[in-house]
């Protein structure tokens, strides 16, 4: 069969650094084909160079055959590759139409948008390859599977034939990530190409047909899917082995709960009801794992938790002390510690140091400071080797934080919140975004704190993580408590429903029912 | 009593004031929605009425003083794209920059050039004649409110509409929308940021010198300094007001055209004292602000408030 997409002897230098380091790729016409490295490995570098984002300092890339050289991403659009980026390029207030069309409208009278041609086209392109919208929503209003989706008909509204994906899974639901398997099947059926950028091996193994390994900028790895494994894969992405599984100890906690809540209610920014009354607990070394899909109240639990937003109605209790009305700053002070769900937004600024950022939740203390001087002494020792110990991949302790990749902006976040020696771990999403081991490392982290007595609260939408390693699993449903399970016994089948807002019990009997 | 206050004059004044506040305002919108805050309209709405004048002054038409006065905004508005997309100065201090030169600039030529401090008028100065619109003219009351003004208020209406068209019909206006909201997206799409930028800039540049023209040409003949007295700033505040669209901006200013034309009528009163009537054109749109963003407010906590008594009284 023939190559659609060949990149061949691929170098690419940056300053200090060979991103891609003689790399090939070679992806077959009408091939599901997965791109896998940790982060830095070079596969943004290798697919932004496909892209036609830069130029490769050496090797050639052949489309369908044929040597191309690309100035720009138009001339990659224009040879029908199109690109999914992690990070969305969309227009909040824009309507889905409107977003898939933008740059590209058909006109009507040479200077007016045709608003009934574009409105037709796109919906022609979303019933041919079973993507499902509603035209007229506004972005902001969709959800990020649907949003994800918009993006790829954006790709394919310009013609693309050869698709790049980039972490599409990241930011998804099981469910969700089960349709988006489902539209990578409808598109390659329909004679589309699909790169795919992972670094989750189950993601590997279900989907593609050809998978490449990246390490370090250099080819680790190309093989067919069907005759590899996922330990295998794993070896060639990490270089050495890797526990995917999590090891810990069980839990023999009878201590009084450390973090009790009890009828909360709070409202999102709309002022809609996003936790419906509410109550759990969590005990002195326990995991208590919250799963749930994006935006079922999660995050507003969390920020009820941490006095970033009003409680309405109900109590938050710290070893039993009533915190409702506490600012951020003393309820961090009871002993809670936060890593956020978005550490960009919350958990780091990114203009200041990377020793700024590892003191911020405490640099008005000894012994960073002492009468309101710092101890530039102190903090750099501390920063020093939290860098070591955390293993945040740095020249200099003083670099700004936005030099660093995402996971190890994520080790900094992580590090900070678990050296403020909490009695309270509230952990969010603490692995999104991260490689696989950075992932080991963090979950050890987490178990380590819980195995030191201390309540974790783990809020994440990654199934895996939430089984591997909670204790207890709370599962959330627009803004409810659906079912709290013990954590040895939930299996992804069960949690999957339960996060869509089906009890499989009523799930039965209403089947039965509808059979009557 | 209040038809003391309301009367069809008072409508008229509200308008014409209201002209310059709202082309500072649609200058905002384009500037604001392609991302760039310029503070600089100001400045260039003040060597607008300058330049309108010495124009007319100079070549004896009106139309030509309008002419110099949008050549100086297309100059300062050029100057403003050049500093801050080029050589990345901040775009604030720009701003500030211009309306510190066009204050300045305007007082030394004055003196420089005409000799006199403070004001300059003369008899050579063309200004604007008011125009009737025929047919619309001959509406009872509706004719008074509509007809009777200088040409440049007839044209900001026409700016304000075809603003909405182009923002909202046209690729050329989704591209400005778009670009202000997401650059990075834009770009990948295709879209020229920069050059959609630049224009956004031109036409800020272009409208507030058109108002500074119809202070001194079309209000009254001559140019005083500091004659923009802040009316820039007011656009821009309209403009946030109005939510970034042109009809939005055109109500907000409004307001701030009733409110200097109730001053204006309450001046002859000598029952109040001046103090209090040279507040309102500041204090009223200020204050009638403040009641739309309370009720915002409580609107957002009453909803909140239903909504969790709903949920509660429900279980």
């Amino acid at each position: 069969m023939a190559y659609a997409v060949e990149m061949l002897g691929i170098t690419k230098y940056f300053p200090g650094v060979v991103a891609n380091d003689s790399v090939d790729l070679k992806v077959k016409e009408g091939e599901i084909h997965a791109l896998v490295g940790e982060n830095g490995a070079g596969k943004s570098t290798l697919m932004n160079a496909l892209y036609g984002l830069f130029q490769p300092d050496e090797g050639t890339i052949k489309i369908n055959g044929e040597k191309v050289v690309m100035q720009s991403s138009n001339d990659a659009i224009q040879r029908g590759i199109g690109m999914v980026h992690q990070k969305f390029k969309l227009i909040p207030s824009f309507t889905i139409v409107e977003n898939i069309c933008l740059g590209s409208e058909p006109r009507k009278n040479k200077y007016f948008i045709d608003k009934k041609e574009e409105y037709k086209s796109v919906v022609e392109i979303s019933d041919k390859y079973g993507l499902k919208i509603d035209p007229s929503s506004k972005i902001r209003d969709c959800a990020v599977g649907i949003r994800q989706r918009v993006e790829i008909l954006k790709t394919l509204y310009r013609k693309a034939n050869i698709l790049i994906l980039d972490e599409p899974t990241s930011v998804l639901t099981p469910q969700e990530t089960d349709e988006l398997f489902k539209v990578i099947r409808n598109l390659v059926n329909k004679g589309k190409t699909v790169i795919f950028i992972t670094h989750k091996l189950r993601e590997v193994m279900e989907i593609s047909d050809t998978v490449t390994v990246l390490r370090k900028g250099k080819l680790t790895g190309f093989k067919p899917t069907s005759e590899t494994n996922e330990n295998e894969i794993a070896r060639m992405m990490v270089g050495r082995d890797v526990l995917l599984r999590v090891d810990k100890k069980a839990i023999e906690s009878e201590q009084k709960p450390i973090l009790e809540i009890e009828d909360l209610v709070s409202t999102d920014n709309r002022g809609l009801v996003a936790l419906n009354q509410i109550s759990f607990e969590v005990k002195p070394g326990e995991i208590l794992g919250i799963a749930g899909v994006q935006g079922n109240g999660q995050s507003e639990l969390i920020e009820t938790i941490t006095g970033l937003r009003k409680i309405e109605r109900g109590i938050i209790k710290i070893r039993s002390k009533k915190i409702n009305r506490f600012s951020p700053k003393s309820i961090r002070e009871t002993g809670i510690s936060h890593i956020p769900e978005d550490r960009i937004e919350r958990g780091l600024n990114l203009d200041a140091t990377i020793e700024e950022n590892l003191i911020v939740t405490s640099h008005d203390k000894k012994p960073f400071s002492s009468m309101g001087i710092f101890d530039f002494n102190k903090i750099e020792e501390f920063s020093e080797q939290l860098i070591n110990e955390y293993d945040i991949r740095t020249s200099n302790s003083k670099n700004k934080a936005e030099s660093l990749s995402g996971g190890n902006m994520q080790k900094i976040v992580v590090a900070r919140e678990i050296e403020e020696d909490p009695d309270l771990l509230i952990a969010a999403q603490p692995t999104r975004g991260v490689d696989i081991g950075s992932i080991e490392f963090i979950h050890k982290k987490i178990i380590e704190a819980r195995d030191q007595g201390k309540a974790v609260l783990l809020v994440s939408t990654e199934l895996d993580e939430i089984m591997s390693l909670s204790d207890r699993i709370i599962v959330m449903y627009e803004g409810e408590i659906v079912k709290i399970i013990p954590g040895g016994i939930a299996d992804e089948e069960e949690l999957g429903l339960l996060m869509a807002g089906i009890v499989p019990d009523t799930l039965q009997s209403k089947m039965r029912r509808e059979a009557k | 009593m209040l038809s003391k206050f309301i009367d069809i004059a008072i409508i008229q004044g509200t308008i014409r004031m209201a002209t310059p506040i709202m082309l500072a305002a649609m200058g905002a919108m384009v500037t604001g929605l392609s991302g760039i805050i310029n503070i600089g309209l100001e400045g260039m709405m003040l060597l607008g009425a300058f330049f309108a004048v010495v124009g007319s002054y100079y070549f004896g038409s009106v139309w030509l003083g309008v002419a110099v006065a949008l050549l100086s905004g297309l100059i300062m508005a050029l100057l403003f794209a050049i500093f801050t997309m080029k050589f990345r100065a901040h775009i604030i201090l720009i701003g500030i920059t211009i309306n510190a030169f066009a204050l300045a600039i305007t007082v030394y030529f004055l003196r420089d050039w005409f000799n006199v401090a403070g004001a300059f008028s003369d008899n050579a100065i063309v200004g604007f004649n008011t125009v009737k619109i025929p047919i619309i003219k001959s509406i009872p009351i509706l004719g008074d409110i509509l007809s009777g003004y200088t040409p440049i208020v007839y044209l900001s209406w026409l700016i304000i509409i075809s603003m909405h068209i182009i923002l909202y019909k046209t690729p050329l206006g989704r591209h400005l929308r778009a670009v202000g909201e997401n650059a990075e997206a834009s770009e990948t799409l295709g879209i020229k940021v920069k050059g959609i930028k630049y224009l956004a800039v031109i036409l800020s540049g272009i409208f507030s010198s058109l108002a500074g023209a119809y202070l001194s040409l079309g209000q009254l003949t001559m140019f005083t300094e500091n004659m923009s007295a802040n009316r820039g700033f007011l656009g821009l505040a309209a403009n946030i007001f109005g939510m970034g669209t042109p009809i939005g901006g055109a109500l907000a200013s409004l307001i701030f055209g009733f409110a200097d034309s109730l001053a204006m009528r309450l001046q002859g009163w000598e029952t109040i004292p001046s103090q209090i009537v040279l507040m309102i054109p500041s204090a009223l749109p200020i204050l009638i602000l403040l009641i739309f963003s309370v009720r915002k407010k409580k609107e957002l906590k009453n909803f909140k408030e239903e909504n969790i008594s709903k949920l509660l009284s429900g279980k």
